[in-house]
């Protein structure tokens, strides 16, 4: 397989000059000038393969806005190495942005005044799109997005969302060898963010295009990409396939039950009891409502007799973890955050 | 799999260059009351202007510079320099405190190039419109306001071409300034006010004390507008000319050069804002 980019030790710290407070302080800060680092990503390391599709996330402030800042090539890496399509990207950025797609959350390549079509046809020379490829994006893109309405419209005059598409659109006009999607869907709706995805995946399709997707909306992950890189303040936590995450982290699995009767004291005591030794744990025992979860695969059937067996039940579902519910766990689980 | 794109060739880049500049053209459109509101000011001033140096000319008539000729000299230098008002330091400064920069560093296009052509777009523009200031001139004074020859309106018109690249580069070489302040606005009002002092824009420099002028011969500033002028009022001619022309190049070529290594340094420690 050929390799799209490759990091290693990647580190950036930003210097963010200490503000005094207050009006006579900000008068001072005019003429000291203290400075204190600050660690954004902390040596990372990944490499990722030509037509791959991993997505990065990680809590606000984890540092991955600045990853995509430096393998884009719009900022210097404070150390590490780093290449991108055989690049240096801050060295040979603009070599790289021919062959590399960007969107960058809220941040528009769309020239504001004119309308969006007059952008496509910048960029159709910019890029020196061949025409057959670009019959096929931009007919795509407008397909799949519902461009068509929006075309003639001055960006400053589009929404939020409408703005969003148009410029995803954009960046993909050229089919890029890589496309670094920073929070894509960020502020859509939930029918267009299918959209987005659809579309994106489709683009993937057929041109074969490496992704690497920033999101806070882990369907963006679940359904676009197959890997996922976990950022956590700066350093990485977790790098593999999807599978592999959910294997690492989703060892729980739970039964939910609807009691007709809120069961007494001592039942649940006896039930927590019995379940023990099959190795469940009933955690929620309030009202209608009981939950035993577990972690030994398998163990579904066996707790789930005893369950009916113990307790006259209404209704009953199973529930394995998903990514979702283990990302929040692992969010939650940390202390100190900003 | 699209194969990988080799680097753009120079007429490529053109290309790109030629439909960039269609596109800011267009944009220039879009703000129709602001560009009416500017050129009814930019008028009014004038008028003003004009007002003053009649009063002045009306208690001493002895200047050295009679008194038409100056009023023609004013309007002059006033369209040319609406001709070169550039908006670059608040776009680029906006953009950098935006993060917005992010999206023009990802172009496959040379940044100073693209805002060289934002800047000609501009230039193309306004130099349209500085036509009404001119008019006004012609209004008022008539065939006075005409070249003293062909030859000095030919040689003017190659002045105020580079003129304005002169001034592109004062701008471009200022802008950098924003890079690390994170705002146009006070790099914008440093420039202007210096173009202001220096250019010839409010007088001839035959007018200036002595130690100012010595000054203004040290600086770019006076051949954006002094110089043009100038050439276009007969007062220089022949070999003289010329080798104005010659410094403008000279100029730019300086400017160009230091705005490029400029831009180099404040692009590594930029911090593009913004998640
Ligand atoms: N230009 C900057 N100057 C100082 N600190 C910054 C700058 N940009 C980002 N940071 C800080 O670096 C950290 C990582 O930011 P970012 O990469 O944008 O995070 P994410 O995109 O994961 O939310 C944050 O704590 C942020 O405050
Ligand atoms: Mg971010």
């Amino acid at each position: 397989m050929e390799n799209a980019l490759h990091v290693e030790n990647l580190a950036k710290s930003y210097k963010r000059s200490m503000r005094h407070p207050g009006l006579l302080g900000a008068f001072k800060g005019l003429f000291s000038s203290k400075t204190q680092e600050f660690q954004a990503v902390k040596g990372i390391s990944f490499s990722i393969n030509r037509g791959e599709r991993v997505g990065l996330i990680g809590e606000n402030g984890a540092g991955k806005s600045t990853t995509l800042k430096m393998l884009t090539g719009i900022i210097a890496p404070t150390s590490g190495k780093l290449e991108v399509l055989g690049l240096l990207p801050w060295k040979q950025r603009r070599e790289l942005a021919l062959n590399i797609g960007v969107v960058f959350g809220q941040r528009p390549q769309l020239l504001w005044d004119i309308p969006v079509r007059e952008t496509f046809r910048l960029l159709k020379a910019m890029y020196r799109i061949p025409s057959d490829v670009y019959e096929v994006t931009y007919k795509e893109a407008v397909r799949r997005l519902d461009l068509e309405p929006l075309l003639g419209t001055p960006v400053r005059l589009l929404s939020l969302g409408q703005r969003m598409r148009c410029d995803l659109a954009a960046s993909l006009l050229h089919a890029p060898a890589i496309a670094f999607l920073d929070e894509p869907t960020i502020g859509l709706d939930l029918t267009v963010k299918e959209q987005v995805r659809e579309y994106i995946r489709d683009m993937q399709d057929k041109f074969g295009v490496t992704l690497l997707i920033t999101t806070h909306d882990l369907k963006d992950i679940t359904e676009v990409c197959d890997r996922l890189l976990l950022l956590d303040k700066g350093t990485l936590l977790f790098d593999g396939s999807l599978k592999a995450f959910e294997k690492k982290f989703a060892n729980e699995s739970r039964i939910v039950a609807d009691l007709e009767r809120p069961a007494t004291a001592s039942a649940l005591r006896k039930l927590s009891a019995e379940m023990k030794k099959h190795g469940g744990i009933v955690t929620g025992g309030e009202g209608h409502k009981l939950i035993v979860s577990y972690r030994k695969e398998g163990s579904a059937p066996v707790l789930t007799q005893i369950l009916l067996k113990r307790q006259k039940v209404a209704d009953l579902t199973l529930e394995k973890t998903d990514i979702e519910t283990i990302v929040t766990r692992i969010y939650r689980k940390k202390p100190g955050k900003n | 799999m699209r194969p990988l794109q080799p680097p753009l060739t120079f007429t490529q880049n053109l290309e790109s260059y030629r439909s960039l500049l269609v596109r800011c053209l267009k944009g220039s459109f879009s703000y129709k009351s602001t560009t009416i509101n500017n050129l009814l000011t930019t008028l009014v001033a004038y008028a003003i202007t004009i007002m003053i140096w009649h009063q002045v000319y009306q208690q001493n008539p002895n200047h050295v510079i009679p008194s038409t000729q100056m009023y023609v000299y004013l309007l002059l230098a006033g369209a040319v320099n609406y001709a070169m008002s550039l908006g670059m330091e608040f776009r680029i400064g906006q953009r950098i405190r935006t993060g917005l920069i992010a999206t023009d560093l990802l172009k496959p296009i040379d940044f100073q190039m693209a805002q060289a052509i934002q800047s000609i777009s501009d230039g193309l523009f306004n130099g349209a419109l500085s036509f009404v200031v001119f008019s006004l001139g012609f209004f008022l004074f008539g065939t006075q306001m005409l070249p003293s020859s062909p030859s000095a309106f030919l040689l003017f018109l190659v002045s105020f071409v580079l003129g304005f690249t002169v001034i592109y580069g004062i701008g471009f070489v200022f802008v950098q300034g924003a890079f690390y302040t994170y705002s146009g606005y006070g790099i914008f009002a440093a420039r202007n006010a210096l173009q202001f002092t220096f250019s010839g824009f409010s007088a001839p420099l035959d007018y200036y004390p002595p130690l100012l002028r010595t000054i203004t011969d040290y600086l770019p500033f006076r051949h954006t507008i002094y110089t043009p002028v100038a050439i276009y009022m007969g007062w220089v001619t022949g070999p003289a000319a010329y080798l104005l022309l010659l410094q403008q190049l000279g100029w730019t070529v300086g400017l160009f050069l230091v705005g490029k290594f400029l831009m180099g340094r404040a692009l590594k420690q930029l911090e593009v804002q913004g998640g």
